[in-house]
């Protein structure tokens, strides 16, 4: 993505509603945008998912390969998550192949999902050292106003919660729904004026400063970190955001539950 | 082409399997505006196709060698997003949407108001989210009706349909099965007002008067489109 030029007035117009704890959309500190859920939009993918959230837009959808197992994990499949913001999304994305910020997305929304254990990749394997299912998990924005890689882990486990494994096609036995055993959730937080916020419009990303990415599993389980662009902040400031993300991934988590069913 | 035509794809009442006439094109909606960061933007489904296309534009063309000094220059892609298809398609550009894009750019130049805006560049981005058969006509249709919503000036909306042949017959508008085993494919770029053609391919084997029925049909169905487009852009009033 190409950076566009951050005029100061923004930052420090930023910084002046921070003093009065305010923000540039009117939203509270730890108040996110809200959010619209909808699954099983695509018919030509296995699972799929819509989120919106404000003006930020994507899609995640789920396809299924057979695949050999890797020779030293014989009873395992795969899983396999990737991220794409294409120029649609933007004016600044721009064309070519994938830059350092939609191979990061990617990379964290996959650590989120794959170290949750939400995916039983032996529960992959069809004959062992033979035949298993890759699951290829696809992201794609459509829209970006910030806050990207909220509105992708939250597309790609309601994607991966209705998910059809699509054996009959495959001549490997009957469709069943894939197995999701837990759902990780990710909350992330912005610099913005000196101090973190929720859910950040593009305007509080280009004017702010480092990010944190927290995804949370069930009963609190901390699965994925990732801190992002140039920033301090301390120990006291981490243990404020870590106690609103776990109040944030419940409430997130009864929004994909209420879409998906348990 | 596959041209299986063993394959019955037409019954006795000649009604093909979706229980569309010969002339029937498939179910169209189309929304302005679902891209809120672009300056004009459309969704537009057709059949199960879902197509995205956003604008951008006009903006600064850069590298400044890219530049026209005496107009626009125009910027289309077309790409189909992973999970579109049936098989999962790897990321990135092939060769085939590299001439698609070519002949959508080539088509949006002829209609575009490009001398308006010299030393610029106009953005069109065509993503197709859910591809079933003639995603290319899907694209330029949508493109054209998103350069309208972005306010760009243009001499007429590019319309865009498809006919083809299945068990020597002449449909208009394929549909997934149609496609795969249809015998021959005629996409067509018309500008309503005039009639007149902007885009243009063919592949398989149609008689001359086969041919004339095919082009015949899609200058019928894209009068029949445009007046969708026409409500949607309506609808959705200008920014």
């Amino acid at each position: 993505m190409a950076i566009p030029l951050v005029p100061k007035i923004l930052r420090s117009h930023l910084l002046d509603l921070a003093s009065k704890d305010e923000r540039i959309d009117g939203r509270g500190r730890w108040e996110g945008r809200q959010t619209k859920l909808e699954v099983d939009i695509l018919p030509r993918a296995e699972g799929s998912a819509k989120v919106t959230m404000g003006d930020t837009i994507v899609y995640a959808g789920v396809k299924f390969q057979l695949m050999t197992p890797y020779s030293d994990r014989p009873n395992e499949g795969g899983l396999m998550c990737s991220a794409e913001v294409r120029p649609v999304a933007g004016r600044n994305w721009e064309p070519g192949p994938p830059s350092a910020e939609s191979i990061e997305l990617g990379r964290v929304v996959d650590r989120g999902i794959r170290e949750s254990g939400c995916i039983d990749v032996k529960s992959l394997c069809i004959i062992p050292g033979e035949k298993a299912w890759q699951v290829i998990l696809d992201l794609f924005a459509i829209s970006d106003d910030g806050n990207l890689f909220d509105a992708f882990a939250l597309a790609a486990i309601a994607a991966l919660k209705n998910a059809k494994v699509p054996c009959e096609r495959f001549e490997v036995g009957q469709d069943h729904l894939l197995e999701v055993s837990s759902m990780p959730i990710m909350c992330s937080y912005h610099k913005v004026g000196n101090r973190f916020v929720y859910d950040a419009s593009k305007k509080e990303e280009l004017g702010g400063d480092e990010r944190i990415h927290i995804t949370l599993g069930e009963a609190n389980h901390v699965h994925s970190l990732q801190k992002g662009l140039k920033g301090i902040f301390s120990a006291d400031e981490f243990v404020e955001i870590m106690e609103k993300a776990k109040d944030t991934s419940k409430e997130l988590r009864k929004l994909v539950n209420s879409v998906v069913g348990e | 082409m596959g041209g299986y035509g063993d394959i019955k794809m037409i019954d006795e009442n000649g009604l093909r399997m979706d229980g569309r006439s010969a002339t029937d094109v498939r179910p169209i909606t189309i929304e302005t505006g679902v891209v809120p960061v672009a300056d004009g933007s459309c969704r537009m489904t057709w059949g199960t196709n879902d197509v995205i296309v956003a604008v951008y534009g006009p903006m600064e063309a850069h590298p400044r060698k890219i530049q026209r000094q005496d107009r626009a220059v125009l910027d289309v892609r077309y790409n189909m997003a992973p999970f579109s298809t049936t098989d999962r398609i790897r990321p990135g550009f092939n060769r085939r949407s590299r001439e698609i894009s070519k002949v959508t750019a080539d088509a949006l130049a002829s209609v575009v108001l490009l001398e308006m805006y010299p030393r610029s560049k106009i953005r069109v981005e065509i993503e197709v989210i859910c591809a079933e058969a003639g995603t290319r006509c899907v694209g330029l249709t949508a493109a054209s009706v998103a350069l309208a919503d972005a306010g760009i000036p243009m001499t007429d909306m590019v319309v865009s349909v498809a006919s083809g042949k299945i068990n020597d017959v002449v449909v208009c508008d394929l549909n997934k099965e149609e496609d795969n085993y249809g015998e021959a494919d005629l996409p067509m770029g018309v500008l309503p007002n005039t009639g007149e053609i902007v885009f243009l391919q063919m592949d398989g084997d149609l008689s001359p008067e086969q041919f004339q029925t095919a082009w015949d049909y899609n200058v019928n169905a894209a009068m029949e489109v445009h007046k969708i487009m026409v409500e949607a852009l309506k609808n959705g009033g200008a920014k």
